[in-house]
């Protein structure tokens, strides 16, 4: 089934839900008139109604404070312990990709090293990105901003990966006295670290980079904003 | 209770459409059937109208839940070494992981390879089989809330990715065969990417909310 795509044109003046007393409900999208100072709670689904999530920049701060902490001994401390005929060889997540790389299999050590190394790495400077750019005003366009976070927040899962390899091969590898792996005091830090970047970015509400651009824009009546972009 | 409903519908009643990513509101958009209506500040799609992606979606997902048996309870790999052989299953790993004491890596990797998916796919058959049905009760609502909560905590493409990796770390190590665990678990993953793509959550508010405002207005 083919379907057509409309994009209604940007109106003149940009009216923001929040601006004319509206809210979305996120689960059901519905519209609903918004009532300040109160709970309000979504009368058809049951979910509680907020024109922005509350707390958005500094849970996402806490949230990115505490996993980039947690990144340190992510790197330093070992992942897995591979026990072979008795001799201990325990690995970084850098060292698995270097065992990957020496072994010949260059695709996966690519494909481990993004998912291990890239992707946590780009996750939390991407969002401290967003957030100090919100701060300072750094000349970025809207699209450019959303256009980031959108790519951060569905790459952000894949880094569960080293972690399912390493629980994968604990389960495997399971003969005594021959050949054992083990995990390390990594993993839990790096499971640690993959849950508070997801929850980093599920706390983060993207209309705030619309918000601001607004407030920069304090002086000129409200709705003569031009059209962004 | 203080709520106040204004708008019914986002498109179709009230036509005042709100980007849930940047809240620009829109007016009077016409409506169309078969349309997929795009935010022009920030490329949000608003609207996705397609039809009948209920029962398609019921069936991916029932095919689904008929391959978690065979995904859960069957080795996925073999290992060969020195004429013993070790099996590995999806919830071995985080069972041995349980057993060292890696709480947080072993509970982390049982709910986002298993658990999640599969509420999930439970969740997804009970509303869309009960729309199918013409059935209603209150708990579909929260259902089909709590189905699109989970969606980023299931993670079964990341586990098969795994897989691969795994695989090729051991290849120099032992012989390993694929187990009749690890076909299940690929058409698993196949029917339950399917389900989730097919649907369209518009149709099945819709639906829901339709057959909720026979007994109370919202
Ligand atoms: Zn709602
Ligand atoms: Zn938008």
């Amino acid at each position: 089934m083919v379907s057509k795509t409309i994009t209604p044109a940007l109106p003149d003046k940009i009216i923001t839900g929040k601006e004319a007393g509206l809210v979305l409900c996120a689960e059901c999208y519905k519209v609903h008139r918004y009532i300040p100072d109160a709970e309000q709670e979504c009368r058809c689904c049951g979910a509680e109604l907020y024109q922005r999530k509350p707390d958005s920049i500094n849970r996402t701060w806490a949230f990115l404070i505490a996993s980039m902490i947690l990144y340190i001994p992510v790197n330093t401390m070992m992942i897995m312990n591979v026990a072979y005929f008795g001799t201990d060889e325990p690995s970084t997540i850098m060292g698995g990709v270097i065992l990957l790389l020496q072994m010949g299999s260059h695709a996966v050590a690519f494909v481990v090293f993004v998912a291990s190394v890239l992707v946590p790495l780009f996750k939390m400077i991407g969002i401290m990105l967003i957030l100090f750019s919100l701060k300072y005003k750094v000349n970025m366009t809207d699209r450019q901003r959303i256009k980031m976070f959108r790519f951060i927040e569905f790459i952000g899962r894949w880094s569960m990966l080293d972690i399912f390899v390493v629980s994968i091969l604990a389960a495997l590898v399971h003969i005594t006295g021959v050949a054992e792996i083990t995990a390390g005091p990594a993993a839990t830090a790096f499971g640690t670290v993959v849950v508070l970047t997801m929850l980093a970015a599920s706390s983060f509400d993207t209309r705030l980079l619309w918000d601001y651009k607004r407030k920069n824009y304090k002086n000129i009546e409200l709705n003569q904003e031009p059209a962004a972009d | 209770m203080q709520v106040v409903v204004t708008g019914r519908s986002q498109v179709i009643n009230s036509r005042i459409l709100l980007c849930h990513e940047c809240d620009l509101l829109i007016e009077n958009q016409e409506i169309c059937e078969t349309c997929k209506v795009q935010c022009p500040r920030c490329g949000h799609v608003l609207y996705k109208q397609k039809h009948n992606t209920i029962s398609r979606s019921l069936a991916y997902a029932l095919t689904a839940l008929i391959c978690f048996y065979p995904a859960v309870t069957q080795p996925i790999m073999i290992l060969e070494m020195l004429g013993l052989s070790q099996q590995q299953s999806l919830i071995s790993g985080s069972l041995i992981l349980l057993r060292e004491k890696y709480y947080v890596v072993a509970i982390l990797t049982f709910l986002s390879s298993c658990l999640v998916p599969l509420f999930r796919l439970l969740l997804l058959t009970y509303v869309t089989l009960s729309i199918t049905l013409n059935y209603y009760h209150k708990s579909l609502i929260w259902s089909f809330r709590l189905f699109h909560e989970m969606e980023e905590w299931g993670m079964l493409e990341v586990y098969m990715l795994g897989i691969i990796v795994a695989v090729v770390k051991l290849l120099s190590m032992a012989e390993i065969q694929p187990g009749f665990g690890l076909w299940a678990y690929a058409a698993l993953l196949l029917s339950s990417i399917l389900a989730t793509t097919a649907l369209n959550p518009h149709e099945v508010w819709d639906a829901l909310l339709d057959r909720k405002t026979r007994e109370e207005p919202c």
